[in-house]
């Protein structure tokens, strides 16, 4: 690999030598010196050139200030900023004095304040005074554009970025600029809320106090917080995030931009589901059942010798439902205890996810950059792993196709049924000769407790009968049907659940969950990719891990109470020895392994062929034990209609917005028509809440 | 709905790329409605095959989109200088009187929205009053009464 | 008396029927212009030293030069027209193409000879109904004429009122069905223009004046003008004259002679106070600053332009506070709202100028309104900020002893003797999106 052509400029008397086509505010930034910016934000795409912040005298150019925002470093170019060229400092100064002519510096009641780019500028470039007489331009505020954020059009210097990511990145078009010059402002339709799978990044993209969260107006001031770095548990991506705590409360998640993971941006509900910790529900005892009068609060002492007796009544016969929600430490922790301690060796995995796609493994930013992209298994991606969809577009605005069979595709997505936990994809990226194959599971950590469960032993499996103990770790499993129909089996069913209610009724013994928020600890991203959790705040109930381990000594089996410890264990066995520290915050991904030979398989991407529609039902992103917690999120719960290809629309002559029924054998649903063109024809989409009792096989008309 | 629909469908052939049909599309739209209602907006984003909110953000950039109601007559007295220099202000306070009605607002009776407006680009020809999007020129005050008599008249 | 090019024969025939054209030479250049190589129209233009008739005043021939040829950029061409004519004082794009649509046309085509362009927009403002149905009926006749059109389509986007759209990246911004901001260059549109792609936006009198420069010859049509200035011009003469239209004059002649010959003088035997030589968008003149060349250079010296040609007059009637507010009303309502100069400080200069005009204003603010001039001067993302602040800084610059008055005796000595007075801008228009609430 050949090293970049580079150009060398001075800058403020500075030379510097920058890679061909770096962006003039970088370059400074390489020299050490401050272009002061608004509107210019790299990740939303070309610069604008609109707030003129970032004004410089420039030569060679016309003999007037230039935005450097939107020019590139060139060889021998002379850039003075404001520290050296009086021209720059001029204009520097003039635009934050028209851009402050309107503004209403209620800064002491800001949430921005404290944290503010329009105040560090004026600090550092702006005039001292004020020399505007007349009455300033004054809005309704603030006025809520969502339950989720409330904007304040007096605090707004337009610098458009807000409307750049609804256009650009997130591509919904639902926040836009509306009116024309002096009177423009931001604003949805309507008063429709911005209802979108990402709406939150543009409080973070706001450079001033005119986006804010409900959630967390007026919760903090900037001096009263911490930052703890971690990863959002809530879909296979594994956002890097911070969780931003004051007194051991979390308030606001933010992005901890991980280029080649999330590129910076995050979904609403890794974004705004933090409060599920808080919820009223929340398990803080154990629960014990006792004969007719339910349930009733046990002590943790108790609790354990429950489990214990539980654990050895069972005498073996135990089976164990995990989540994929589990740390690798917690899992791999009841793994030992169960398998190596207890011979018990049957589980119910959340997804085997197969290691041959570890020879396709590439960063998710390599589908930004793909050519081709071929999705296939026809469950949304952005449901299921929201981010991955922001890459799929952003690979699209480059020019990229993206397509819906493997044929002559660089990077393969599989989504939903059919996928054999990525086996298949792998498969096909082998018969085609793609460079990188993904394959999105259902849960956060499904590739790290399938490894850590496997890394306690490796007896066969062998499902007991009757079964004596079911264990259901964590609520994903609680929730499923599978593992309820096994609970009407076992005779004894211990449930691991962070709220009231999901065990009520079926289970014997309740301890008490944690949240990702709440844990130390590693998961295993669908990149492969072993990511650090951090412990924003201390959970109310001590974490698994910690009663794992005690009642672990009980059997003589020892694991250690402590991630760090039980991760070298496991890691030595699954991955490849790297200690804790190393994960890292900004974790790296290891190299793609050897490709093992997958033979041709079966030709074909489609699991069943069928004569009408084929419906396939899927899990919202909206949806879920945390998003039902967040009363803010409930907004963006999934609208009652149908996806359907331009092309079965048009055969049954169906519009947008048309109302459509849709039938399987005995039942109908009545929904709103909603075309996408990336979907295949014959395939319609509804989300589970939605799709009430209908079968696969799918017929539509108005 | 389906007539606008396959207007705007139309309206997409002539272009290399659909989003050049979104003016003439809002143009359609309100040419149907009288006016970009919400409704209207809705029907134009559905048949562009893009949102309302893009749809109303682009028609209220443009002074000839009307996101309020409007009279059936649209009444406009360029007030730009080379026509204020010859009276347009007379001009645009004699249609006041003639339709009763504030410049800038809808009379009573809906019958026409009177505006001023910037140069419309007849300077030579002032004073330029623009109606129904026709232009009548060397308008002045004294025409007035003749021209709203006109109107109602075809009314 | 320059020989007429651009309007030649409108007066005497009904040019907009192809059969009345063709009578009179039309679509022969056409015919000339193919049997050229591209290179070959494209060296002839630039021979004429042709300079765009838009404003800016950029040499044509060279503009489209920068086309990357095909092998450069696979990307198809497009000719973009001008047509969005919206400059206060200026109307020549009107008459040409509502009297001399088919030389309007030809030059179209010609050009897309030129630039290997296949597909022609003409972005036509939205309010101009009359020269819309005259280019409608144009092409209607030329349909059954393959021989004329040659393979090329030429559309008509018509735009919906806003003078921003004819600055060139935003016309093709809203070309692409957006709101009309202008886009930073470069890229400039003959590299990156339409859809992204290779463009050239040309302005409708700089089409007119193709097929007469390939009759002619480059160098014939250069003897006519002066230095930097060649050929003929449509000026839009209008306001306080005798005879206000338009008359196509060859660039140098003098302003005096455009003002009282071409105009007729000033009606009622009134004084002449001052003249805006290009458009709004120029630095006005005194009424002593007449006896000059109307041609780049000759109003170069005087710090101004021909911009688009909008000659307008004023008598001593006028009061230029009330000209600076009329106009910087016209601006902050033109303002796209993208950058923060423009936006926020054509508002700004509106308010002051209001009160100095309602004389509520001390010798403070006077001065705050040269400053606050200056300081959007040179810093917005497009000419029109620039323009705006340019133009009122010389209202005050050259009637500075008026704008003084104002202050001294606390109100305007003219008042309503001065036909600007109170005269009623536009209001903003508003969405039905919660509105802003204006403080009393
Ligand atoms: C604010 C503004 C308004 C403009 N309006 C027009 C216009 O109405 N018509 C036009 O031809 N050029 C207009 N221009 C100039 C165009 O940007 C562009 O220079 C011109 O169309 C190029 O054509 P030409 O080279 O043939 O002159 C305007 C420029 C600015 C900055
Ligand atoms: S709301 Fe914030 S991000 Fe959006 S334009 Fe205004 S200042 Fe920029
Ligand atoms: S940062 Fe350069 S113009 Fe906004």
């Amino acid at each position: 690999m050949s090293t970049p052509p580079t150009v060398k400029l001075t800058i403020d008397g500075v030379e510097v030598e920058v890679p061909k086509g770096t962006g003039l505010v970088e370059a400074a930034l390489a020299a050490g010196i401050e272009i002061p910016v608004f509107c210019y934000e790299p990740r939303l795409g070309p610069p604008v050139g609109a707030c003129r912040m970032c004004l410089c005298e420039i030569t060679p150019g016309p003999p007037k200030p230039q935005a450097a925002c939107t020019l590139q470093a060139a060889d021998g170019m002379v850039v003075k900023t404001a520290l050296t060229s009086p021209m720059a400092a001029e204009a520097q100064n003039a635009t934050l004095e028209f851009i402050l002519v309107n503004h209403p510096l209620d800064c002491p009641v800001c949430d921005k304040g404290g944290e503010c780019p329009l105040q560090d500028l004026t600090f550092r470039y702006g005039p001292g005074n004020t020399r505007m007489t007349f009455p300033k331009r004054t809005f309704d505020k603030p006025i809520p554009i969502s339950p989720l954020i409330a904007l304040d059009r007096e605090r707004c210097i337009l610098c458009y970025r807000c409307t750049r990511f609804s256009e650009q990145i997130a591509e919904d078009g639902q926040l836009v600029a509306v009116n024309r010059g002096s009177e423009t402002q931001i604003a949805t339709f309507e008063d429709d809320p911005y209802r979108a799978p990402f709406t939150g990044n543009v409080i973070e993209l706001c450079p001033v106090g005119a986006l804010t969260s409900t959630t967390y107006r007026f919760e903090a001031r900037p001096w009263e917080i911490q930052d703890v770095p971690t990863v959002c548990g809530l879909c296979p991506v594994g956002c890097n995030v911070y969780a931003t705590t004051r007194e051991g409360k979390v308030k606001r998640i933010l992005s901890r931009n991980h280029p080649d993971v999330d590129g910076g941006w995050l979904c609403d509900k890794g974004r705004f589901a933090y409060q599920h910790v808080r919820a009223e529900d929340r398990l803080r005892d154990p629960l014990l059942r006792v004969r007719r009068r339910g349930f009733e609060e046990v002590s943790w002492e108790r609790a354990l010798d429950e489990a214990e007796r539980l654990l050895r009544e069972a005498e073996g016969r135990i089976v164990t439902a995990l989540s994929g929600s589990e740390t690798i430490e917690q899992a791999y922790a009841l793994a030992k205890l169960l398998r190596g301690g207890l011979g018990s060796h049957a589980a119910m995995l959340p997804e085997e996810v197969s290691d041959a796609l570890d020879g396709f493994r590439v960063p998710l930013s390599a589908i930004g950059d793909a050519k081709t992209i071929a999705v296939l298994g026809d469950a949304p991606v952005v449901e299921r792993a929201p981010i991955v969809d922001l890459w799929i577009r952003r690979a699209r605005r480059n020019g990229a196709r993206v397509v819906n069979e493997p044929d002559g595709a660089d990077i393969l997505i599989w989504c939903g049924p059919g996928g054999d936990g990525g086996a298949r994809v792998a498969q096909l990226a082998q018969q085609v000769g793609a460079s990188g194959a993904f394959y999105l599971p259902e849960t956060a950590n499904a590739r790290g407790v399938s490894d850590a469960w496997a890394a306690a032993a490796d007896t066969e499996a062998t499902n007991p009968d009757p079964i004596g103990l079911l264990i259901v770790s964590g609520d994903e499993a609680a929730a499923n049907a599978d593992v309820r129909a096994l609970a009407e089996q076992a005779e004894r069913v211990l449930v691991i659940s962070m709220f009231h209610g999901l065990a009520a009724g079926w289970a014997d013994l309740v301890l008490p969950g944690t949240s990702y928020l709440e844990r130390d600890g590693t998961y295993v991203n669908l990149e492969g990719r072993v990511q650090r959790l951090r412990r924003a705040v201390i959970p109310p109930a001590p974490d698994e891990l910690a009663w794992i381990s005690q009642l672990a000594g009980r059997f003589g089996v020892d694991v250690s109470p402590y991630p760090t410890a039980v991760f070298e264990e496991v890691s030595a066995i699954a991955f490849g020895g790297i200690p804790f520290g190393a994960v890292g915050d900004h974790a790296e991904l290891p190299p793609a392994t050897q490709r093992v030979d997958q033979g041709s398989g079966p030709a074909g991407v489609r699991a069943q062929q069928f004569d009408g529609l084929h419906l396939i039902r899927y899990r919202a992103l909206f949806s879920g034990p945390a998003v039902e917690r967040t009363p803010e999120l409930q907004f963006q719960r999934p609208l009652a209609e149908v996806e359907l290809s331009a092309e079965d629309a048009n055969a049954r002559n169906i519009r947008p917005g048309d109302e459509v029924t849709v039938r399987s054998n005995g039942t109908s649903v009545t929904l709103r028509a909603r075309l996408n063109r990336d979907l295949r024809a014959g395939v319609v989409r509804i989300a589970e809440e939605h799709a009430r009792d209908l079968q696969p096989d799918v017929e539509l008309s108005t | 709905m389906s007539e606008l629909y396959s207007d705007v469908q139309r309206l997409k052939e002539t272009y290399p790329d659909w989003h050049s049909a979104m003016l003439p599309a809002l143009r359609e739209a309100q040419h149907k409605h009288g006016y970009l209602s919400p409704d209207a907006l809705r029907e134009c984003a559905d048949a562009l095959g893009t949102t309302p909110a893009v749809c109303e953000a682009v028609a209220s950039f443009y002074d000839m989109f009307h996101l309020a109601p409007v009279g059936e007559h649209m009444v406009e007295v360029c007030t730009n200088v080379a026509c204020a220099l010859v009276g347009a202000q007379q001009v645009l306070e004699a249609f006041e009187q003639e339709l009763g009605v504030q410049a800038g607002e809808t009379s009573a009776d809906g019958f026409a929205t009177l505006r001023p407006i910037e140069c419309l680009g007849g300077c030579g020809w002032a004073t330029i009053v623009s109606i129904d999007h026709h232009y009548r020129t060397h308008v002045k005050p004294e025409d007035v009464p003749e021209i709203v008599q006109e109107l109602r008249d075809g009314a | 008396m320059a020989p007429e090019l651009v309007l030649a024969h409108a007066r005497e025939r009904d040019l907009t029927k192809l059969a009345e054209y063709e009578a009179v030479g039309g679509y022969q250049a056409l015919a000339k212009a193919r049997e050229m190589t591209p290179q070959a129209v494209i060296d002839e233009v630039q021979a004429s030293e042709l300079r765009g008739r838009g404003g800016a005043f950029f040499p044509t021939g060279r503009k489209w030069a920068f086309i990357p040829k095909p092998d450069q950029n696979p990307n198809p061409h497009y000719l973009v027209v001008n047509a969005d004519e919206s400059e206060p004082g200026s109307f020549k794009d009107n008459e040409i193409m509502a009297t001399v649509p088919h030389r309007f046309i030809e030059g179209c085509l010609i050009t897309a000879h030129a630039v290997e362009a296949t597909r022609v927009f003409v972005y036509i403002r939205g309010e101009y109904t009359g020269p819309y149905e005259v280019l409608v009926g144009a092409l209607e006749e030329l349909q059954s004429r393959d021989d004329i059109l040659g393979g090329v389509t030429i559309v008509l986007h018509r735009g919906a009122g806003a003078y921003i759209c004819g600055e060139e990246t935003a016309l093709l911004e809203s070309l692409e069905g957006k709101r009309g901001q202008p886009r930073t260059k470069p890229p400039f549109p003959a590299i990156e223009g339409l859809y992204r792609s290779p463009t050239v936006v040309n302005n409708v009198e700089t089409m007119a004046t193709i097929a007469p420069i390939i009759d002619l010859g480059g160098a014939e049509y250069a003897k006519l003008g002066v230095p930097d200035s060649r050929g003929t011009r449509v000026v839009s003469i209008s306001g306080h004259v005798e005879r206000p239209g338009n008359y196509e004059i060859e660039n140098g002649t003098s302003m005096r002679s455009l003002i009282y010959d071409l105009g007729g003088g000033i009606p009622g035997g009134r004084a002449l106070k001052a003249v805006i030589p290009g458009g709004s968008s120029t630095v006005i003149l005194r009424y002593d600053e007449i006896d000059v060349g109307y041609d780049f250079n000759s109003l170069l010296a005087l710090k101004t332009a021909m911009g688009s040609a909008g000659v307008v007059v004023l008598d001593d009637r006028c009061c230029m506070v009330q000209l600076g507010i009329r106009i910087s009303e016209f601006y902050e309502h033109e303002s796209c709202g993208k950058c923060t100069p423009c936006r926020e400080g054509t508002r700004w200069m509106t308010q002051i100028l209001r009160r100095l005009e309602a004389g509520d204003a001390d010798q403070g603010e006077l001065d705050l309104l040269l400053s606050v001039c200056d300081r959007i001067n040179g810093k917005c993302l497009c000419p029109l900020g620039d323009t705006a602040a340019i133009a009122v800084a010389s209202y005050v610059d050259k009637f500075r002893g008026e704008f003084q008055q104002h202050v001294d005796e606390g109100g305007c000595p003219f008042g309503d003797s001065s036909p600007l007075h109170n005269v009623l801008a536009p209001v903003a228009m508003r969405t039905h999106s919660p509105a802003a609430v204006v403080p009393a």
